[in-house]
C-alpha cells in the first residue's frame, strides 16, 4: 500500500502534464489551420522550456544562452532533410572540408535525434565554464554564449547561409511528433529531477555553500544538468525546423529567448509544472494578443505593432512583482490524494521536537 | 562508501589543525592554534565573542583558507582540499544559522546530504530514515525545511551532517538560542550519536555552563590564541579563563 502511494505520488505530477500537452497536441491535431499551428509550436515551446528548466529549474541558475542549443538542433535538421540537389545549390561555396555535408540526407527522425547530439555536444564544451559560474557571471557568461552562437551563424555564410533564411526543410514535425517528443521531454526532466543528481543539484540551488559542506559536487551536477538540458532545446529547435520548413537566424536571438524566459519565469522555473503551464499558457497569450494587435477583437482596426510584446512585458512585471516564483511557485500539478505524505504515518498531533537519540 | 562504513569498526583517528592561522584586513582572526580534534570525544572549543571560535572550525572545514599553518587526518594533509573534499573525508560541519535547503523536504535535506556522502540510492534511504527517526523528525520529514520552527531547522541541520558521514563533526553553536537544559539535551544526543559511530566532535559553544557536562575536553581561545586546553575541571579552574570568561564579563 505504502509502496503503491509513493509510486502513485512518483508518476502522478508527469501523467498530468502529459495530459495537458496531449489536450493541446488534439488541438493541433484537428483543430484550423492556423489553430494547428499554434497548438504545435505551442509544444516545440514546451519541449524548448522544460529543457531549459532542467537546468535552471533544479541548479536555480537562469541561462540566457539555450536559444543557441535550439539554434544547433535547427541548423543540424536543416542540414540532414533538405533534399541534397536542393542543399547543393544553396550551399556551393562549402569549405572543401566539410563539402561531405552537402551529400548527407537522413529521415526526420534521425535528424531530430542528431539536433540533440549535436546540441550536446555544444552543452559539453560548454559545461565547464557553467560549472563555475553562478549568479550575474552565469547570466552574463550565457548571455555571451548566444552572443557567439548568433555571430557565428550570422557571418560563417558559406556555412550557415549567414542573414538568408534557411528553406527547403522538408515538414516533418506534426503535432503528434511534437507531442511525442513534449512527452518524452517531460518524462526525462522528471527523472533527472528525481534522481540522485537532481536531487543534489536541488539542494545547492538552495544553499551554495551547505551543499559543499554536504559533500556535494555542485559544479559536476550543474555541467550534467546542463548537458542534458541543451540535448532537449536541440530536439526543439529539430522540431521548430521541421515544422516551419524555413527559419532565419534571428530566430535565434534575443526575441525567442526573452519569449522563453518569460514562459518558464511566468509559469515558475522551480517547478517542471511551472515550465509545462508557463510554456502552454504564454503561447496562448501571445497568440490572443497577436489576434488582438491584428484588429480581430476591436472590427478590424489594427493596433500599433508592438503592442502585444508590451502586454507580454507587463504581464512579466506583474507577475515577478506579485509572485516572484510565477505561478506555480515551488508546487507541482498532483492527482488529489497523492501527495508523498499520504503514505507516511498520521503525524502525532503537537509532538514536542523530540531530540534524544 | 557503504552504510557499513558509518558503523564504528574503524580505528580511531585525529583532526589536527597545527599552527593555524588567518587574518582579515591585518587583524589575526586566528592565530597559531594548534587544535586536535579524536575519534570518539567530544571538544567544546569555547571563549568570548569575536575570540575566533568560527573562524577555526573554518580553517578546519574549509570555509577559509588557512595563510599560515597545516590540516590533517592523521598522517594525510588536506590543507589544500576545498570544503567538499574535505566533507568526502568525513570533516563535516554545521552552519550557525543552520542553512538548511529550505525548498526541499527535511527528508530531501538529509538524503542529499547522504547522497553528497558518496552513497547510493538505496543506502542513502536507509541512512535517512535511520537518521529521521534517530533525531524525531517524522513528523515533519515531508515538510519544506523553510516551513520549520527555529528548534527543528537546527535538528535537521544536525541531522544533515549526520548524514553525509562524518569522522569528524564540527558543530557551531548548535543549541544557539535554546535555554540551557535543551542546550544540554541536544548536544548530549549529539555526543550519543557521535560516539555510536566513533565519530569525532568539535562544539563551537560561548556558554561556559553548557560545555561543562557535554565535552570531553575543552579548548578556549581568546583574541585568536590558544589560552588552555585540558578537561572541564581544570579549565574551569583556571585562572586565566576566570579572568577572561568570567572576570571580565561578571
Amino acid at each position: 500500500m505504502k509502496n503503491q502511494n509513493r509510486l502513485v505520488a512518483a508518476v502522478s505530477t508527469p501523467a498530468i502534464l502529459i495530459g495537458l500537452v496531449l489536450v493541446v497536441a488534439l488541438i493541433g491535431a484537428y483543430g484550423d489551420v492556423t489553430t494547428a499551428r499554434v497548438a504545435t509550436l505551442a509544444l516545440v515551446s514546451v519541449v524548448f522550456v522544460v529543457g531549459l528548466s532542467v537546468f535552471s529549474g533544479n541548479s536555480g541558475v537562469m541561462s540566457f544562452g539555450h536559444v543557441a542549443f535550439m539554434a544547433a538542433g535547427a541548423y543540424t535538421t536543416a542540414y540532414l532533410t533538405i533534399p541534397v540537389p536542393l542543399k547543393k545549390s544553396l550551399f556551393s561555396d562549402l569549405p572543401g572540408w566539410l563539402s561531405w555535408l552537402a551529400d548527407v540526407h537522413t529521415s526526420f527522425p534521425v535528424a531530430l535525434l542528431a539536433g540533440a547530439v549535436v546540441a550536446g555536444v555544444v552543452g559539453l564544451v560548454t559545461a565547464p565554464v557553467v560549472a563555475r559560474l553562478s549568479g550575474l557571471q552565469s547570466g552574463i557568461a550565457t548571455l555571451a554564449m548566444l552572443m557567439v552562437t548568433y555571430n557565428v551563424l550570422n557571418s560563417w555564410t558559406e556555412v550557415t547561409r549567414g542573414s538568408s533564411s534557411m528553406i527547403g526543410i522538408p515538414r516533418g514535425t506534426t503535432a503528434w511528433w511534437a507531442f511525442a517528443v513534449a512527452a518524452l521531454a517531460v518524462v526525462v526532466a522528471w527523472g533527472y529531477r528525481c534522481s540522485r543528481g537532481g536531487l543534489q543539484l536541488r539542494a545547492s540551488r538552495e544553499d551554495f555553500w551547505a551543499a559543499e559542506a554536504a559533500g556535494i559536487a555542485v559544479g559536476r551536477h550543474r555541467a550534467i544538468a546542463w548537458v542534458i538540458s541543451a540535448m532537449l532545446c536541440g530536439v526543439a529547435g529539430a522540431l521548430y525546423a521541421g515544422y516551419l520548413t524555413s527559419f532565419n537566424v534571428n530566430g535565434f536571438f534575443l526575441a525567442a529567448t526573452f519569449s522563453f524566459v518569460v514562459m518558464i519565469v511566468l509559469g515558475g522555473y522551480l517547478s517542471l509544472s511551472g515550465a509545462v503551464v508557463g510554456a502552454l499558457a504564454v503561447s496562448a497569450l501571445q497568440e490572443v494578443l497577436r489576434r488582438f494587435q491584428d484588429g480581430q477583437f476591436t472590427g478590424g482596426s489594427a493596433l500599433p505593432a508592438g503592442v502585444a510584446d508590451l502586454i507580454v512585458a507587463g504581464v512579466l512585471l506583474v507577475v515577478l512583482v506579485k509572485a516572484p516564483y510565477g505561478l506555480m511557485g515551488v508546487r507541482e500539478l498532483r492527482l488529489p490524494g497523492s501527495r508523498r505524505r499520504a503514505a507516511e504515518p498520521a503525524p502525532e498531533a503537537e509532538r514536542e521536537p523530540a531530540h534524544a537519540g | 562508501m557503504t552504510a557499513t562504513d558509518l558503523n564504528p569498526t574503524r580505528r580511531s583517528s585525529v583532526l589536527r589543525m597545527a599552527g593555524g592561522g588567518i587574518h582579515f584586513d591585518g587583524v589575526k582572526a586566528v592565530d597559531g592554534v594548534t587544535i586536535e580534534v579524536r575519534s570518539g570525544e567530544v571538544l567544546g572549543l569555547i571563549g568570548p565573542n569575536g575570540s575566533g571560535k568560527t573562524s577555526t572550525l573554518n580553517l578546519l572545514s574549509g570555509m577559509l583558507k588557512a595563510s599560515a599553518g597545516s590540516i590533517s587526518i592523521d598522517d594525510q594533509d588536506i590543507t589544500r582540499l576545498s570544503m567538499r573534499q574535505r566533507a568526502r573525508r568525513g570533516v563535516v560541519r554545521t552552519f550557525q544559522s543552520g542553512r538548511v535547503f529550505g525548498r526541499l523536504t527535511v527528508w530531501e535535506n538529509v538524503e542529499a546530504a547522504a547522497l553528497g556522502g558518496g552513497l547510493r540510492r538505496p543506502a542513502a534511504r536507509a541512512l535517512t530514515a535511520e537518521i529521521i527517526e534517530e533525531l524525531g523528525l517524522e513528523p515533519v520529514a515531508h515538510d519544506l525545511a523553510q516551513q520549520l520552527t527555529a528548534g527543528r531547522v537546527r535538528t535537521a541541520a544536525i541531522a544533515r551532517a549526520l548524514a553525509t558521514g562524518p569522522r569528524f563533526l564540527l558543530l557551531d553553536e548548535p543549541a544557539a538560542g535554546q535555554n540551557e537544559s535543551e542546550a544540554v539535551e541536544l548536544i548530549t544526543a549529539i555526543r550519543g550519536f557521535a560516539q555510536r559511530r566513533d565519530c569525532g566532535v568539535l562544539l563551537v559553544e560561548h556558554d561556559m555552563s553548557v560545555v561543562m557536562g557535554t565535552c570531553d575536553r575543552l579548548h578556549v581561545l581568546d583574541s585568536g590564541r590558544t589560552v588552555v586546553e585540558g578537561e572541564p575541571a581544570t579549565v574551569r579552574s583556571d585562572p586565566r579563563v576566570i579572568e577572561i570568561y568570567f572576570g571580565k564579563r561578571h
